[in-house]
């Protein structure tokens, strides 16, 4: 099957979880009218065979074993590739979440194949397949040619709008027995803590994110920014003047250092705007900062400026930010 | 224990990033090259075992072209890693990650390792595949994102976590293995004046990687930068609920990302 696709659902996804969907919708990009094939693994595979077959791929490699939970990626791989063997794919199309996107390497390495990951586009051209991606924590973009026959493409989270619903019948094939070398399948996972339930959206994904600096003070004055954040369903962020002073943990850190974030808008308070907070946010949609200095470099890189006492700016936009949306 | 810890020359970060004249990669002319912020995690991480762990030995790899590769590893040298080996890559900064890992692959095999740590991603290519590539290639288990890594004398064995979709995740592995750091224990140490000095003069071993051609790659098509942007549009009020009262407005109509 040249130009086939091989797309994959870990068992950390949820079945029909965006990713995956996201995941399918890039697969029929690539495939193009070949044929796309799943590989599911672990207790939740069965289910996720099913969502894979409500999106259209109906044929799916299936190992329904429970112990492929808690395997470690290494193993996983092995599984992968045996399935991509098998289905003559030429294309692996992993979801955009951390365990895909550490899983891309070692199926490359695997299967002689090329790879990329954090993946924003995707396209086959005669000269074989091109990926688009962010690098220099989103300063500037690649493109990058994919050679040899076969390619391991890991997608960058929410890039891509999700497969629409397109249902064929399932007929899924199990892997059978997976022969993974001791030394790989040893380490033993020993728990594991869900994440606990976050009030708001992760600073990775949101759509906005709304970050406090030094200027704000106190670690009680903190308070005003996340109030901001929760009248705009935003994710709060810190520079590390925050973090260092443990005002908020180190999660929160938004920079060289700490995360790099990408949101649709991006609002600063309180933060001058050092290189090593700028080279975390720069690629924003929009950004917008409200700081006392007027000379502060982040007005360099904000579209809109608010030159104020944020302890009076910051209540007021939060009051019109609930009267706006109708919250009261 | 012998420790391997990959490090990869990068741009710092505040380079002024600008487009190489073939329009396919970043320019490197001028610019200053320095370890990568998540392998300053590996290095301090492998000293600190050096520290605790009686006989552990720190060898430090880095593929690369000159003289930036070997920059690099005399900082590491100058950290207190006990030796390093460049494995010579690319000179037109095209490198690939997974090329990188096989080239890497085959020094180590010659003098194989116990733990190797490398940072989860480099700040320039951003593509986390090195340490995976690596693992496979070596035969070992690889985990990346790692933080609060630990080593047991007794067991001989490493634990530690990660945070995934699943949640945090505990691990427990014995040896070789593959870590990718996100942070270690300590914020990275900064080298002394004589050592550096010392590291100017001491030797670094060279390797030769497996010859071009022998699996496909990703090659650079393109390098592009986003339009600069022009400097904030500032909002001019006589009150605070007039300065909240136009922005929310620009954002709605203007710029249209008010949720």
């Amino acid at each position: 099957m040249s130009g086939g696709v091989l797309v994959v659902a870990l068992p950390a996804e949820a079945p029909g979880s965006a990713a995956l969907r996201e995941a399918v919708g890039v697969a029929r990009t690539l495939a193009s009218g070949r044929p796309i094939e799943g590989i599911a693994l672990g207790s939740a595979a069965r289910a996720q065979a099913e969502s894979l077959a409500r999106l259209g791929v109906g044929r799916v490699h299936l190992a329904e074993e429970p112990s492929w939970d808690a395997a470690p990626g290494g193993a996983w791989a092995v599984a992968i590739a045996a399935a991509w063997d098998r289905s003559g794919a030429e294309t692996v199309v992993l979801p955009g979440s951390t365990t895909g996107r550490e899983l891309a390497g070692r199926l490359a390495a695997r299967a002689s194949a090329s790879a990329a990951t954090g993946v924003t586009q995707v396209g086959r051209s005669a000269d074989g397949l091109e990926v688009r991606r962010p690098v220099f924590g989103g300063r500037a973009t690649e493109t990058r040619r994919l050679a040899g026959p076969r390619q391991v493409v890991a997608l960058r989270a929410h890039a891509f709008p999700p497969a629409e619903e397109a249902p064929v019948p399932l007929a899924a094939e199990a892997i059978g027995p997976v022969e993974v070398p001791a030394a790989v399948a040893a380490p033993r996972r020993l728990s594991v803590v869900a994440a606990a339930a976050s009030t708001g959206p992760g600073l990775g994904d949101a759509a906005i994110v709304v970050s406090g600096g030094r200027g704000v003070r106190t670690p009680e004055n903190f308070a005003l920014v996340e109030e901001l954040a929760a009248a705009l369903g935003a994710a709060v962020g810190a520079s590390r003047a925050v973090t260092d002073a443990g005002w908020r943990p180190s999660t929160f850190q938004v920079g060289q250092t700490g995360r790099a974030v990408s949101p649709q808008l991006y609002i600063a308070i309180g933060i001058s705007g050092a290189i090593q907070h700028i080279v975390g946010m720069i690629s924003s949609r929009v950004i917008v900062a409200i700081n006392s200095d007027a000379t502060a470099p982040i007005f360099k890189v904000a579209d809109y400026g608010i030159v104020g006492d944020l302890f009076q700016i910051v209540p007021a936009l939060t009051a019109e930010v609930r009267r706006v949306r109708g919250l009261g | 224990m012998e420790i391997v810890v990959c490090v990869k020359p990068v741009p710092e970060a505040e380079t002024r990033l600008r487009v190489a004249g073939s329009g396919r990669t970043v320019d490197t002319e001028g610019v200053k090259f320095v370890l990568a912020g998540y392998d300053e995690s590996a290095v301090e991480q492998a000293l600190l075992l050096k520290e605790s762990v009686p006989g552990a030995r720190v060898r430090a790899i880095s593929y690369g072209p000159p003289p930036r590769t070997e920059e690099v590893l005399r900082a590491c040298l100058a950290l207190g890693c006990d030796a390093a080996t460049w494995v010579e890559g690319p000179t037109d900064g095209s490198g690939d990650p997974v090329a990188a890992a096989r080239a890497v692959a085959a020094t180590i095999r010659g003098a194989p390792a116990d733990l190797v740590l490398c940072g989860k991603q480099a700040g320039d290519d951003e593509e986390g595949l090195f340490a995976s590539a690596l693992g496979e290639l070596l035969g070992a288990p690889d985990f990346g994102l790692v933080v609060d890594l630990r080593y047991d004398p007794a067991t001989g064995r490493i634990t530690f976590q990660r945070p995934t979709e699943s949640g945090q995740e505990r691990w427990e592995s014995p040896l070789p293995c593959v870590v990718g750091l996100q942070q270690a224990w300590n914020d990275p140490r900064t080298a002394k004046l004589p050592n550096i000095l010392r590291s100017r003069k001491a030797p670094i071993a060279k390797a030769v990687g497996p010859p071009e051609g022998d699996a496909p790659v990703g090659t650079p098509v393109r390098f592009e930068l986003p339009p600069p942007r022009t400097g904030a549009k500032m909002i001019e009020y006589r009150t605070p609920a007039e300065a909240a009262e136009k922005l929310v407005q620009l954002l709605r109509e203007e710029a249209k990302v008010f949720p």
